[in-house]
């Protein structure tokens, strides 16, 4: 009997259900999703140079925060069952039940509906990671060959994972619902904390909240080798700093606002207010830790796809495009699909020793290199001509760069000499022709395979081909495609996770609350009134920690600056993407929350 | 001078073609202006219902409701709404209080709805509260005053706004019986002193015995009605008593 009440409960109650559902299968996804990446062997090894302890740092990082976040989010989203269902539970003692019996279906309710979710969430996941991956990989052009989609060892995990977690939810719910009053679960208590705070505490408060964070900030700009001393700092400085903000700041703003009879005093401004007051002192941790995610998540992304900007790095590193050695025919169909905008040819003969050159071919068109030097710190480069006059004296810059750019540059001696000397000089005669295309990236494939070619006439050619344009474009394409893909997903993992934490968290009040609205319209406050208050009162807890979260990120990226060439390159472009899924969630929130409060009016 | 008309008004639940229940079965009844009248029945008599078309939160299925002469049956969603900010005050059995808001916000909330401004509002919210004893809590929370004093914030907040006519839903049902017969002291003397027009809903003889007309509800209809005239407050309570005994 109890069972088929149980079974009608859920029935009855099926849109919440819905909800909570698709929530855990949203989690699910994700956290199969992130471990797919974070646990593919051929991806990590072949694509993404995971042999590094760096990256593995970052991807072990990633995993923790990822499965804090989502635990935080299993309390939220098992606190909404547990709403959910307590005055059901609470009828079905009235009716008799025993509390072991009740404690049984609480437990199995929770553990069924946590299982179900993640099985469907796993499945659904391979569809997502399928689905996200090529996305990523077509519009984002990523080298990426060794992704693997369905993944046992990350299937395992995130069972292992969600299982663990919906067990200790399960033992939880039975622990909180049969030591709850049975009049406590069928009539809620209502009363919120009151909220005493002396305005000079709360000053105080503000003062040494705005310190930790100008210090948190202050440290991220420390230079990246200080990095496992500047992390934890900045862990701690930001966290406690803002946890100070909400408490106290964002409370007094509140406060002053209320104050101010002439804003307050406005149709039920001082309702919305009123509510965001008691909501910010609920919402002080929680409103914390989501800020901080939030900057994680942005930063992730940002940092992710900024990682493009590292193959950028490449093109501007090395000033010529490719090298031509070869007279191969080809090799110069190739050349000839080219479209060119600067070429320098040289001849040269090559004795057993020595590599002679006419040095008026040199004065005609100079030999150039791009130097690399730091500004502030910042990399830069900058294009010269090497000196004519060194190019044969060993040992300095001009003589290495050409060396390197000729077949047995390296092991024999480089010579200039006058153009009469050097028609009448003995030796092999050959050419080297040194190229520059008008668009880079357009004739990349084709600038690969004239390298090609030539490597594969000639594996003397290797020492050209390595430190050539095209071969360093194809290295850090490769290890900023990890980055790129990477970034995207645990950004979006922990977008989805902390915005469906926030509206969790706000859909558990939407009971309590539903007699507050359904009174307000009593008095005759109209219903356009009183979604406007809720759109607002939403918006404002959704966006706090938006700003904060921007904020921690602008001065959070100080800490690529080594690492990528402009840390802030887009920002704009990815903050607005970011945006853009974050207004969805808030616009979920205000219609799921919308048809909870107002389904009486 | 009538401030409620009520002209045959029925509602029936369910669609056609369904099973209907008729809630209410063609009630009529009129209020003045300065009468204080309570309308008392069992559980399930319809009062409830009633309450909620008087109240404009529900339509009537046939019938009209006139408040202070306006016929609200053709107003729209928002019309209705305003309607009531303006014209109806509420006494609620579980004060419905905001919690969030400090008694003199909840109090100064139905003035802010219809747009005056704080010069205008602080006056107004002084003047209720000293004439229902509760300046001393004004700055409080509800969370920190009884349930008398709570009744009693929630009977200022439907009283500042002056309507023209207060309508009270058990509004003793939440109240111990020494807080109880204090608000409905108070509600007979503004009534009695302010000539405010006041329809209360209730099951509970003592309350109703507090009215100057009572009206019997019963299976949707009303049935008798009982006068005060100049009977003491007790001997109307008696009256009340012996005519619930005849009916059963």
């Amino acid at each position: 009997m109890i069972w088929k009440l149980s079974v009608a409960g859920i029935k009855s109650r099926l849109k919440d259900y819905l909800v909570l559902f698709s929530g855990l299968i949203v989690a699910s996804m994700i956290f199969y999703m992130f471990l797919t990446i974070a646990t593919n062997p051929a991806f990590l090894a072949k694509d993404v140079y995971a042999r590094t302890s760096y990256v593995n740092f970052i991807f072990i990082f990633g995993i923790i925060l990822l499965a804090i976040i989502t635990f935080v989010y299993l309390i939220y989203a098992n606190s909404f069952l547990l709403n959910m269902r307590k005055h059901d539970y609470g009828m079905f003692m009235i009716l008799g039940a025993k509390g072991k019996r009740i404690g049984l279906i609480i437990f199995l309710e929770t553990l069924v509906t946590g299982i179900l979710a993640t099985m469907l969430g796993t499945v659904l996941g391979f569809g997502l990671t399928g689905l996200i991956s090529k996305l990523l990989i077509s519009r984002l052009g990523l080298a990426i060959y060794h992704f693997q989609i369905i993944l046992p060892s990350a299937i395992l995990g995130t069972f292992c994972f969600f299982i663990i977690m919906f067990f200790l939810g399960a033992i939880w719910n039975v622990h909180k619902l049969t030591k709850t009053p049975i009049i406590n679960l069928l009539k809620e208590n209502q009363k919120p904390t009151k909220i005493n705070q002396k305005p000079f505490l709360r000053v105080v408060e503000t003062v040494f909240g705005l310190i930790l964070l100008a210090f948190g900030y202050q440290v991220m700009t420390w230079s990246s080798t200080k990095i496992y001393q500047i992390i934890p700092t900045a862990l701690i400085t930001i966290v406690s700093g803002s946890y100070f903000i909400f408490n106290a700041l964002f409370s007094m703003i509140i406060a002053s606002l209320i104050k101010k009879e002439s804003f307050s005093y406005r149709g039920i401004r001082i309702f919305t207010l009123g509510q965001l007051k008691f909501r910010l002192h609920e919402y002080t941790r929680i409103l914390t830790l989501i800020s901080l995610l939030f900057a994680l998540a942005l930063g992730a992304i940002t940092v992710g796809l900024n990682f493009d900007t590292v193959k950028e790095h490449a093109k501007t590193s090395t000033y010529y495009d490719t090298i031509v050695v070869s007279k191969a025919a080809a090799v110069n169909k190739e050349v000839a699909k080219l479209n060119i905008q600067n070429q320098q040819t040289y001849a040269y003969k090559e004795t057993h020793k020595y590599i002679y050159f006419n040095r008026n071919e040199f004065v005609r068109q100079p030999l150039k290199v791009t130097k690399f030097y730091l500004k502030k710190d910042e990399p830069m480069y900058k294009v010269e001509n090497l000196p004519t006059k060194k190019l044969d004296v060993p040992n300095t810059d001009a003589n290495i760069a050409l060396s390197g750019m000729i077949i047995n540059g390296l092991q024999k001696i480089i010579r200039l000499v006058p153009a009469n000397k050097w028609q009448n000089l003995q030796g092999t005669k050959k050419m080297i022709t040194l190229l520059n295309v008008k668009d880079f990236d357009h004739d990349y494939p084709i600038l690969m395979k004239i390298q090609q070619l030539q490597l594969k006439e000639n594996p003397k050619y290797s020492n050209i081909y390595e430190a050539s344009k095209p071969n360093n474009y194809q290295l850090l394409l490769n290890y900023s495609s990890g980055f790129e893909f990477m970034g995207f997903f645990l950004g979006i993992a922990f977008l989805t996770m902390l915005a469906s934490t926030l509206m969790f968290k706000v859909l558990n009040g939407a009971s309590d609350d539903k007699i507050r609205y359904r009174m307000l319209n009593q008095i005759g406050t109209r219903v356009s009134l009183l979604k406007r208050s809720i759109n607002w009162e939403i918006g404002i807890l959704f966006l706090l920690p938006a700003i904060l979260g921007i904020i921690d990120v602008l001065f959070g990226l100080q800490l690529f600056r080594s690492l990528l060439p402009d840390p802030y390159h887009n920002i704009w472009l990815l903050f607005t993407i970011f945006i853009i899924l974050y207004v969805f969630y808030y616009l979920l929130t205000i219609k799921l929350y919308k048809k909870i409060v107002l389904s009486c009016n | 001078m009538e401030i409620l008309h009520v002209d045959h008004v029925t509602k029936t639940y369910g669609k056609r073609g369904e099973k209907q229940y008729q809630a209410l079965k063609g009630i009529d009844f009129t209020v003045n202006s300065g009468e204080f009248v309570a309308i008392m029945g069992a559980s399930g008599s319809g009062k409830t219902t009633l309450l909620n078309l008087l109240s404009t939160l529900d339509r009537p299925t046939g019938g009209r409701v006139l408040i202070n002469g306006q016929d609200n049956s053709s107003l729209k969603d928002n019309q209705l709404a305003d309607f009531r900010s303006k014209q109806i005050g509420f006494i609620f059995q579980d004060f419905n209080l905001l919690e969030s808001l400090t008694n003199r916000e909840n109090i100064a909330l139905p003035l802010a709805l219809s747009g005056l401004t704080p010069n205008r509002i602080n006056p107004l919210v002084n003047k209720i509260a000293t004439r229902l004893g509760i300046v001393e809590i004004l700055a409080k929370y509800p969370v920190e005053i009884s349930g008398g004093q709570k009744q009693r914030v929630a009977a200022a907040r439907a009283l500042v706004h002056d309507p023209a006519i207060l309508l009270a839903d058990e509004p003793t049902g939440a109240l111990d019986s020494k807080n109880a017969r204090e608000l409905l002291e108070t509600m007979a003397d503004l009534n009695h002193k302010d000539q405010i027009t006041t329809l209360m809903v209730t099951h509970d003889p003592i309350s109703a015995s507090f009215a100057s007309r009572i009206l019997f509800i019963k299976d949707g209809k009303i049935g008798k009605q009982l006068l005060r005239n100049d009977m003491s407050r007790i001997e109307f309570y008696h009256s009340l008593i012996y005519q619930m005994e005849l009916a059963e």
